[in-house]
């Protein structure tokens, strides 16, 4: 069916969708990956969304359900140029768009994404939605503007866990607690390569809560941004600190930085890719970091924080993206930990789990 | 880490001649070498033996030597130039090669010089098999099974242990030289004994098959801080089996999942460091089974490479550049990405597009080689397209290799109808099925077949393996195809009826308009009309290495079908430069070479340069040669969309070969304005009639001749004039198709073979002048004046295609008198064509008169040797002449006569197709050439042979066979090589012609009567020169295993008397003196410079 995509500037994309049209509204970011889609359809940071992808050919190779960061399709939409007919990999189960109709979800297909992206990056990142080609535009803006108003970003209650619940051996050498935000398969399953146990608690989880765990370690993890939970996590965090070890993943850092009194600061074009460099001052050894963000911890809102250190930042904008607090053993990355390759630990959470197990 | 202070002058090696493996690539990635050298302040010094290059142009380099690149002349310029260091890894196999063999013979230690961007450590572990092996097992990674031979014994006895089938990889050779895929015994043995006499190590890898499997490239890059980046991953759709120069290859890899994708990136991570790259890239090759994943390593090459041109052009990201920074201690974090201007280059390139590499082949040339692809490469060239999709990349691909196709089949070129394909007969099943199944250079219309025959995706895949993504996108465009053609018009004067939405997904999936006239029973601008009036034109799209994150200050770009156009085109005034697209025998570097001085002259006179061209190898499609860069097709359609949207004030179709000289009419009917010399007389220099007219106007000789169209008209030309006859097909380049032709009989068979390639045109017949002498003759005109470039003496006789030919600046045996008539004729003729800009004459000059063979108003394959030979960079002194710019203005008034001798040699592929008698004749089969320069014609000579690859000897046995025409002058030759302590060998009737004149010889055997015979003492190492013409128009079948021999074990060997006298006083000269080197620089500044009015 003929659709389009309209931006809260009132520019308007042409596309199609394979199955029937309904309405879809959400903050539209790009991702400049080439490979993936199926981990971020999937990645509950990304709750809500229209994403685009600028790479133009998707779903070449199919989805397995081994490769899902969460079961759940998590956009609001999907945006590509050319969704692939075919399925071509040894491991692939079914197809991108039979996946999204078994999810009732989304994908826009046919649109020139490229424009999409240049129009993105001139005038920054705003909402959108995905409606019928006949749709009057008036109206169109008018439920952009009311999502707009109403909009109390509140998906981190739905990309975090109801209960709490344990992973891994009962009597693991070292155990740790996540606080789920919207926790990716991915990062739990790294740590519990390492024969980790892990206390999932979800995001309404009280300090005293996390210390009844008598975990060695605190996770903040990924999941959506700018929600208005991240205040209070923040409130249950603070009283941790110096308790225990702490690390903040990407959202999982927003919270801890507030904690620590820091703010957080919206950019004009997320960091979303496979390609971004990170610097550590003194040193001219670099690393290329997944990213999958919007929001930053302000740097100028650091200044007042004693002994924490920027010990991470992206080489092109110097946006801060890694943290140290020593004396309070806290450390933050806004990048992805993702695993180098194959059964390996990223650096990071090797580099956490060894300060959890300092007493 | 700031670059290193602790070197300052840095030595760097050339790939050499243009050969199959070792193309243009290597000009690009040394020329922007240099130019990162420069910038870094240090003083560089470049040996290169290939003139037509861009990277010996003087003053890339500070010193540049034009020598052979053999071990004893590069000793010879260390000694006199003492480098503190050498950077090995951007010329190729051959610059990498030398610099091992370099510090194996302990060249490097002597006097101190370090090899940068790779170690020398990592090049063995790199290079030699057995090392490799050891450290991808050290850290985890299978490699095939695998076992070394040194001799064919151990040999046979791997390979039977392995089983088969089996791959076999003789080391340290380029492009797959020697290489095979073996099924038994009997070919193990025989493919054994060519590996290892073709190693430059004598060891061959016996290697385990992995067939079939995925083949998965990756481009790395290293700096010494540690930092690696990524720059593309690349998948071949042509899978593990065919050489990857061979291959039709996607950028970047379309079948692999995220997790797959991030393993191959990890293992490319330890590889690089493993083998010990520092501050360098590498290209990785591996071979994944589709069934389940396994990755499997093939091949790490520590240096620049073909792939890693195809990988620079593909994302935008200037790898030469980039690593030459590294080598010298710059970090990535601290070098600055150039296209986006404004982030550093440690960054992993993004797409959003695809991009397709496909090749260009040139079996048509050698008529007698198996038409199959294996592991060996034979490729002589390739074209690289970009679309937002697959099927739009590969349509343009396939455009974009000129081979007269205009996309995925459907463009009147096909060689079954879609009726024959319905109603499908066994035999026909049976060839495309055999068409798919044995690779080839057809393959990809056989797929296309396959599937309108109906032959499902699965079935398609057993037979080729090619990945069903692949296939699927193709039996897409067959599946468009067949909805275009719905829209037929019933007759040819009737508009077709098709949908502007049908017309639009037609345009975005690459579909150009001559095919959709085609399907549309219409004309090529009958569809553009169309679509004009539907508004569907080209959008250009950028390659940004950013997929548009970031606003990028130096992309270049592609054409594609999208809503939004974002090219930046500007007010200012500009001219379109059509560049010469894939290389082919007959159309290589030499034009590049001009396209990019075109460039350079622009910018010069503050004009904008627009570059069109598709070949990734280049200069010319380097994102800083021009103003913009169209990454494109050099088809008319393509060409004119830029034009309309560019609106140049001209465009420069004179320097890149006969691909822009082809458009040349339709451009000027379209009201595109050619710069240079008018259309209107390049017609007459084309135009055999009113060519032959100008001759007679000016008085001038011309070889008697004719057209014709069909045999009978052949056969009335060529009684008239008389046999021998020159038989050639009009508007051609490389002498294709064309023929000396010395009775009726032979006549039939050429003009069937030439009607086909002249088309509509006529095909030519000249009466051929038996043993003249021929000349070559560039020349630069303002319209006004005329200044000669340099007269060039053939050393073969006429008849042999002047590309093949070797030829000496200035001239060698020509009289003065004789010399006087070829500038006379050669200025007359530019004056009445009203040369604006270059112009080649080929003269051929008997019993003391010129005759003109042919004239070509444009830039010739010599533009670049004269220009290094005079110190005068004609092509750029063209394009200002076209601009309106006078020679006296230029202050090139004057013809120059160097004081030294420059000596053109060709190189021949004859290596890569076993069974091809190696024998030259008019058809051009050279894929490059060298330049030797010295003093005197006999040490330039054979500093050209050297260069060439033909390792003289200075004693040992030569054999000797010649035919009967030349048995008295091969007796003063054989006199002087018995004077020299040679001992001689012939045949019965050339010994008998050298034993009458009291030349010592002995005499061998006919090889079918008895042993051991000339070919046991070449297998025994016992033959060191052969000297062998061949006795007629149909070769004897002893010449012809002789002659094959002869390739496979590297034997320097000539097949002309007159290649053979210079080859001979070459010998001499090698033995009474050494040999000098001496830079380009040195002789432009010393030599005292005759000039002649």
């Amino acid at each position: 069916m003929n659709a389009i995509l309209m931006l809260q500037d009132g520019k308007i994309f042409s596309g199609k969708t394979t199955g029937p049209i309904k309405e879809a509204i959400g903050e539209v970011v790009l991702n400049t990956a080439v490979v993936g889609y199926q981990e971020m359809v999937t990645d509950p940071a990304n709750r809500g969304k229209i994403l685009v992808l600028t790479y133009p050919l998707i779903g070449n190779y199919g989805i397995n359900p081994k490769f899902n960061e969460s079961p759940q399709w998590q956009l609001s939409g999907l945006v590509v140029k050319e969704t692939s007919r075919t399925v071509s990999n040894w491991q692939a189960r079914t197809s991108l768009d039979a996946f999204a109709k078994k999810q009732d979800a989304l994908i826009l297909r046919k649109v020139d994404t490229r424009s999409l992206a240049v129009h993105l990056r001139h005038k920054g990142e705003m909402l959108g939605i995905i409606a019928g080609l006949s749709s009057e535009p008036k109206t169109l803006l008018a439920k952009i503007d009311a999502h707009r108003k109403n909009q109390t970003q509140d998906l981190i209650r739905l990309t975090s866990t109801a209960t709490p619940s344990y992973l891994g051996p009962k009597r693991a050498r070292q155990k740790i607690v996540i606080l789920d935000l919207g926790v990716s398969a991915s990062l739990l399953a790294q740590l519990q390569s390492l024969g980790t146990g892990i206390f999932i608690l979800p995001y309404t989880a009280t300090a005293n809560e996390i210390t009844k765990t008598r975990a060695g370690g605190l996770i903040i993890s990924n999941g959506p941004e700018n929600d208005v939970n991240l205040e209070k996590i923040a409130q249950a965090v603070e009283p941790l600190l110096g308790t225990m070890p702490i690390l903040g993943i990407s959202t999982g850092l927003h919270a801890l930085a507030l904690a620590m009194g820091a703010k957080i600061s919206k950019m004009k074009l997320g960091h979303r890719g496979v390609n971004y460099p990170v610097a550590h001052p003194g040193s001219f050894q670099a690393e290329i970091t997944t990213q999958n963000h919007s929001f930053v911890v302000d740097n100028d809102s650091l200044d007042k924080i004693t002994h924490l250190k920027i010990v991470g930042y992206h080489l092109n904008d110097r946006t801060i993206e890694e943290v140290a607090h020593n004396k309070l053993k806290c450390m933050g990355i806004q990048y992805y930990p993702q695993s180098p390759g194959k059964g390996q630990v990223h650096p990071v959470l090797k580099r956490f789990m060894h300060q959890c197990a300092i007493k | 880490m700031p670059r290193r202070k602790d070197i300052h002058r840095i030595l760097m090696i050339g790939s050499g001649p243009i050969v199959i493996g070792q193309a243009c690539e290597f000009d690009y990635s040394g020329s922007q070498a240099c130019k990162a050298l420069k910038e870094e302040g240090y003083f560089t010094i470049l040996v290169n033996s290939n003139p037509a290059t861009i990277m010996t142009d003087p003053g890339l380099a500070d010193v540049t030597y034009i020598e052979p690149l053999s071990i004893e002349m590069a000793e010879k310029i260390i000694k006199k130039e003492r480098p503190d260091a050498i950077l090995p890894t951007l010329g190729g196999q051959t610059g990498l090669n030398l610099a091992y063999f370099l510090m194996k013979e302990g060249i490097l230690k002597k006097y101190g010089v370090e090899s940068i961007g790779a170690s020398v450590d990592a090049i063995s572990r790199a290079e030699d098999r057995l090392l490799f092996k050891k450290a991808m097992q050290e850290i985890g990674i299978d490699v095939p099974k695998s076992g070394i031979a040194r001799s064919t014994e151990e040999g046979m006895r791997i390979g039977l242990e392995i089983g088969f089938p089996l791959i076999l990889r003789p080391a340290y050779c380029l492009g797959g030289a020697g290489g095979a895929i073996v099924y038994n015994r009997q070919e193990l043995e025989k493919f054994l004994e060519k590996g290892l006499s073709v190693s430059p190590v004598h060891q061959v890898l016996v290697e385990q098959s992995v067939l079939g499997w995925k083949e998965i490239e990756f481009e790395v890059i290293r700096d010494n801080a540690d930092n690696v980046i990524i720059i593309t991953s690349m998948e071949n759709v042509d899978p593990m089996g065919i050489h990857t120069g061979d291959s039709m290859v996607v950028a970047p890899a379309q079948t692999l999942t995220a997790q797959e994708y991030n393993e191959f990136v990890d293992l490319s991570r330890k590889i690089i460091r493993k083998v010990g790259v520092t501050g360098g890239g590498a290209n990785i090759q591996f071979g994944q089974n589709p069934d389940n994943g396994k990755i499997v390593i093939i091949e790490v090459n520590p240096r620049l490479s073909r792939s890693s041109a195809l990988a620079s052009k593909a994302t935008g990201f200037p790898i030469a550049r980039v690593a030459t920074k590294l080598a010298v201690g710059l970090t990535l974090p601290e070098v600055i990405n150039q296209i986006t201007g404004k982030t550093s280059s440690f960054f992993e390139p993004t797409v959003d597009y695809c991009v397709f590499k496909i090749c260009r082949f040139a079996f048509e040339k050698f008529p007698q080689a198996e038409r199959v692809l294996n592991t060996s490469m034979k490729a002589v060239g390739e074209a690289m397209s970009i679309g937002r999709n697959f099927k739009e990349a590969l349509q343009k691909g396939i455009r974009s290799i000129e081979i007269s196709r205009f996309g995925f089949g459907c463009d009147s070129k096909d060689a079954f109808t879609d009726q024959m394909l319905k109603n499908l007969s066994p035999l026909l099943l049976q060839q495309i099925k055999d068409k798919i199944r044995i690779p080839n250079d057809e393959r990809i219309f056989y797929l296309r077949y396959a599937i309108k025959a109906g032959l499902s995706i699965d079935e398609i895949y057993s037979l080729s393996q090619i990945d069903r993504w692949f296939l699927d996108n193709m039996k897409q465009l067959v599946e468009l195809e067949e909805r275009i053609k719905a829209a037929r018009a019933s007759s040819g004067d009737t508009e077709p009826d098709i949908s502007a939405e049908v017309l639009r997904e037609a345009k975005e999936n690459g579909f150009s308009d001559r095919q959709l006239a085609y399907l549309l029973n219409s004309k090529e601008d009958v569809v553009r009309q169309i679509r004009k009036k539907q508004n569907i034109k080209a959008a250009y799209k950028l390659v940004d290495t950013c997929a548009g994150e970031i606003d990028a200050e130096k992309p270049y770009f592609y054409s594609t079908y999208e809503t939004k156009d974002e090219s930046r085109a500007s007010n200012k005034k500009k001219v379109v430069i059509l560049g010469g697209g894939p290389n082919r025998i007959g159309q290589g570097i030499e034009f590049d070479y001009c396209c990019c001085h075109a460039s350079y002259a622009l910018k010069e006179e503050n004009i904008e340069s627009v570059m069109v061209n598709c070949n990734p190898e280049t200069v010319s499609t380097d994102y800083d040669t021009s103003t913009r860069l169209y990454f494109e097709p050099l088809t008319l359609e393509d060409v004119l969309n830029i034009i309309e949207l560019e609106k140049p004030i001209g465009v420069i179709v004179q320097f890149g070969g006969q691909t822009p000289l082809n458009l040349a009419v339709a451009l000027r009917k379209a009201g595109v304005h050619i710069l240079g010399t008018s259309a209107e007389n390049i017609d007459i220099a084309e135009d055999r009639e009113r060519f032959k007219r100008m001759l007679q106007k000016l008085n001038l000789l011309q070889p008697d001749n004719g057209t014709a169209f069909t045999f009978e008209e052949a056969k009335g030309v060529a009684r008239r004039i008389g046999y021998p006859v020159l038989v050639r097909p009009s508007y051609v380049l490389g002498g294709r198709a064309m023929e000396i032709v010395y009775d009726e009989a032979t006549l039939e068979k050429f003009i069937a073979e030439a009607a086909k390639v002249s088309g509509d045109h006529p095909i030519l017949i000249d009466k051929f002048l038996e043993d003249a002498i021929e000349v070559d003759v560039d020349l630069i005109g303002d319209g006004e004046r005329f200044v000669i470039g340099g007269i060039m003496e053939h050393i073969e006789e006429a008849g042999i295609h002047s590309g093949d030919s070797a030829m000496s600046l200035p001239t060698f045996t020509l009289s003065g008198d004789i010399l006087t008539k070829i500038r006379e004729a050669a200025y007359r003729m530019a004056k009445e064509l009203n040369v604006a800009g270059l112009m080649n004459v080929q003269f051929a000059v008997k019993d003391d008169k010129a005759y003109v063979l042919e004239v070509n108003p444009r830039a010739s394959r010599t533009v670049p040797f004269v220009s290094k030979a005079i110190g005068v960079p004609l092509a750029k002194l063209a394009t200002k002449v076209m601009l309106g710019k006078t020679l006296d203005e230029l202050k090139f008034t004057k013809e120059i006569i160097p004081a030294y001798f420059a000596v053109k040699e060709s190189v021949f592929p004859f290596n890569r197709f076993p069974g091809v008698d190696v024998i030259l004749g008019p058809e051009m089969k050279s894929t490059g050439e060298v330049m030797g320069i010295d003093a005197d014609f006999g040490l330039a000579y054979i500093k050209s042979q050297i260069a060439a690859g033909q390792n003289l000897p200075r004693k040992g046995n030569v054999f000797l066979s010649v035919r009967d025409k030349d048995k008295r002058s091969v007796i003063f030759i054989a006199k002087k090589l018995h004077e020299l302590g040679f001992h001689l060998y012939a045949t019965e009737g050339t010994s008998d012609a050298l034993s009458k004149n009291g030349i010592p010889v002995k005499i061998l055997v006919k090889i079918a009567e008895g042993r051991p015979n000339v070919l046991d003492l070449m297998k025994d190492g016992k033959i060191q020169l052969v000297i062998n013409t061949p006795s007629g128009r149909i070769p004897r079948q002893d010449e012809v295993k002789i002659r094959s021999q002869v390739i496979l074990h590297n034997i320097p060997y000539v097949t002309t008397i007159s290649a053979a006298q210079a080859t001979v006083n070459g010998i001499e000269i090698l033995l009474k003196k050494d040999l000098k080197v001496k830079s380009l620089q040195e002789y432009h500044r010393n030599a005292a410079r005759k000039t002649k009015k």
